[in-house]
């Protein structure tokens, strides 16, 4: 059996020596993701889209407090802008300080789906294959494009919000109100929305992954993130209070409560979210990671 | 050096590939021929880790492919190819993989002039045509200059100067010792550029085996016979092991008896025989041969008109001793009046 043993030994080749690692992976990931238009376009699409929606969300509050000081309360008198802010109900999202995370719900569409597609598309095309013909651990594949969607996530939602806020800001200002970088709950936010938004990409990667299938991906991450909140909403409607505490345990309601600062009775406080949505992250992660070693491909 | 034992693959009820073991050799191009849906692919995908076998092993370069620390360096393989996101650029794409082994991006640039591809290295590989699509997974297999080959019907889609293209590489690659593992379903193709073959039929290799041996092995000795008296002289040759076929008018053809017996046969019963032909067999008929039975997918024609020449009933040898084939004329007139 000598011919065995010595074709144990790697047989050297003249394009290099070097094998393959997770730093490589990760650079060809980074490659990929980059030498897409259509993925090119959609990020740039998304962080307007943010700044935008953003804008208008900023403009709905800031005519919903004029609205509040410029009409007489039941009282008689006007509120001051400081009152008009203060009475927004706490851990709804509405805050000011909540400001750069207002075109979040946007970041989350476009990029969520971005992340189905990342893998999917890769499923649709047979690439999957030459993907893991070079990376065959698969495992390291999988880390990398969630490296890669962590760090684009996390990057634009951080952007985004920066200019939202920065732009929104002065209309505020503008009344009287206190409101810059240094307001409590401000960098919070802006920093966990960050967070929110790379959650939902892993979460999208993860379907993805377990269904092969973009469009099949997609439709589930939106079921998830949208209509299953508007659904809970409606279990506001059941008698009996227990099902009025329901809803918050969704990702996309625990998710949410992580961005806001502040306890307030009956819901969850901020970190208590936060776990909530990292178990759900976790949940989706671990059987598309177990489905991607496994399955014939 | 590939080496699979037992290998089995089972996709629900189905059996795509039952327990087949055989060795693909360093310095030689190995062939690897069957009918569609043989188990070539999957054979093919289970050498490259993608399919999981349901049991059995493989190795190449002596080692289980996800075990290799620089897979690419090791296998180059065209398993299908549309193994390339539809919207990224040819260059893109091989930059991208030549990126998970550090290959230099010079050597990108070598497998894309070697494969012809330099005009539309930067356009979106979506838009090629299948020959196009071919080289760019050839181009694909070659970038890390792997030790073995494997190239699931690399000719599909390719002009003739692109079939010679690939045969002259597979030929040059395995001239440098590398081992080259080649599937296809033309018999043509790979008697022109295998050394050795691996025929498998419904998931059971049925030949390994150099192409010489597989002709020589599969065929028995015919002869072309013309004669005005095709009746008579199909009953006097009639006898032990002997098989007399007739396609044409006025023509059989002979075999498990020699030229000389055959004359000396025609000569004693005044039999006129104006023509007498020994005929070797093609390896096209050879494998024809072989896989008879092992073809998954007959052709449907070959139902309805029964005894209608076809590739599979067409093979030599198949008609009882003395039966009389229907003429090629008849098949069409039976046809016709069908319609």
């Amino acid at each position: 059996m000598s011919t065995a043993i010595a074709s144990r030994t790697p047989v050297p080749s003249t394009s290099g020596a070097h094998g393959v690692n997770f730093f490589r992976v990760l650079d060809s990931e980074f490659i990929k993701f980059r030498t897409l238009l259509s993925t090119k376009i959609l990020v740039l699409g998304t962080f307007v889209a943010i700044v935008g929606v953003a804008m208008l969300a900023a403009l709905a509050r800031w005519s919903i407090i004029n609205q509040m000081t410029s009409t007489e309360g039941p009282g008689g008198q006007k509120m001051t802008p400081q009152q008009a802010a203060e009475s927004i109900p706490p851990g709804q999202g509405f805050e000011l300080y909540n400001l750069p995370n207002a075109g979040l719900n946007i970041g989350i569409l476009v990029l969520g789906s971005l992340a189905v597609l990342f893998i999917a598309s890769e499923f649709a095309t047979g690439m999957i294959r030459s993907t893991f013909n070079a990376a065959p651990d698969r495992l390291s594949t999988f880390v990398a494009k969630a490296v890669v969607l962590v760090v684009v996530s996390y990057v634009l939602s951080i952007a985004g919000g920066a200019l939202s806020f920065l732009l929104a800001a002065p209309m505020f200002t503008g009344m009287g109100l206190d409101l810059d970088w240094g307001t409590d709950g401000v960098l919070y936010s802006l920093l966990t929305g960050g967070l929110y938004v790379s959650g939902v990409a892993l979460i999208g990667l993860s379907l993805g992954t377990l269904l092969k299938n973009s469009a099949g991906g997609i439709t589930i991450l939106v079921a998830i993130m949208f209509v299953l909140p508007f659904a809970g909403s409606f279990l506001a409607f059941v008698p009996g209070d227990f099902w009025k505490y329901v809803p918050q345990y969704l990702p996309s309601e625990a998710g949410g409560r992580f961005l806001s600062i502040g306890h307030a009775d009956g819901i969850l406080d901020p970190w208590q979210g936060g776990l909530i949505f990292l178990g759900y992250v976790i949940l989706f992660m671990f059987p598309a990671l177990f489905a991607l070693k496994k399955r014939d491909v | 050096m590939i080496e699979a034992q037992g290998l089995r693959k089972v996709y629900g009820e189905k059996t795509a590939v039952d327990g087949v073991s055989f060795t693909v050799q360093p310095g030689k191009v190995t062939g690897f021929l069957g009918p569609n849906g043989a188990g070539k692919s999957t054979t093919m995908r289970m050498i490259m880790g993608l399919d999981r076998p349901t049991a059995g092993s493989v190795t190449v370069n002596g080692l289980p492919y996800a075990k290799h620390k620089a897979p690419l360096h090791q296998v180059g393989a065209l398993l299908d190819a549309k193994a390339v996101h539809t919207s990224r650029s040819a260059y893109n794409h091989l930059r991208a993989m030549a990126a998970t082994h550090g290959i230099p991006k010079k050597r990108i640039d070598e497998v894309i002039d070697m494969t012809g591809l330099s005009a539309v290295a930067r356009k979106k590989a979506g838009g090629f045509s299948l020959g196009m699509g071919q080289r760019l997974g050839i181009a694909n297999a070659l970038l890390g200059d792997p030790q073995t080959l494997i190239l699931d019907e690399p000719v599909n889609g390719l002009d003739p100067e692109g079939v010679l293209w690939v045969r002259n590489l597979a030929r040059y690659l395995a001239r440098e010792g590398k081992t080259v593992f080649i599937s296809s379903h033309l018999m043509s193709e790979m008697a022109q550029t295998a050394d050795q073959l691996i025929v498998i039929g419904r998931g059971r290799i049925i030949a390994d085996t150099t192409v010489d041996a597989l002709i020589e092995s599969q065929t028995r000795k015919r002869t072309l016979v013309r004669t005005p008296d095709t009746s008579r002289l199909g009953v006097l040759l009639a006898g032990e092991g002997v098989r007399v076929d007739q396609n044409e008018p006025e023509t059989l053809e002979v075999s498990g008896i020699d030229p000389r017996r055959i004359a000396e046969l025609a000569l004693e019963n005044r039999v006129l025989v104006y023509e007498l032909t020994p005929l070797t067999s093609s390896l096209e008929e050879a494998y024809f041969q072989l896989t008879r039975d092992e073809v998954e997918y007959h052709s449907h024609l070959e139902s309805h008109t029964g005894q209608a020449p076809g590739p599979v009933n067409g093979a030599p040898g198949s008609g009882a001793p003395g039966t009389r084939r229907m003429s090629d004329a008849e098949a069409a007139a039976m046809e016709g009046s069908q319609r």
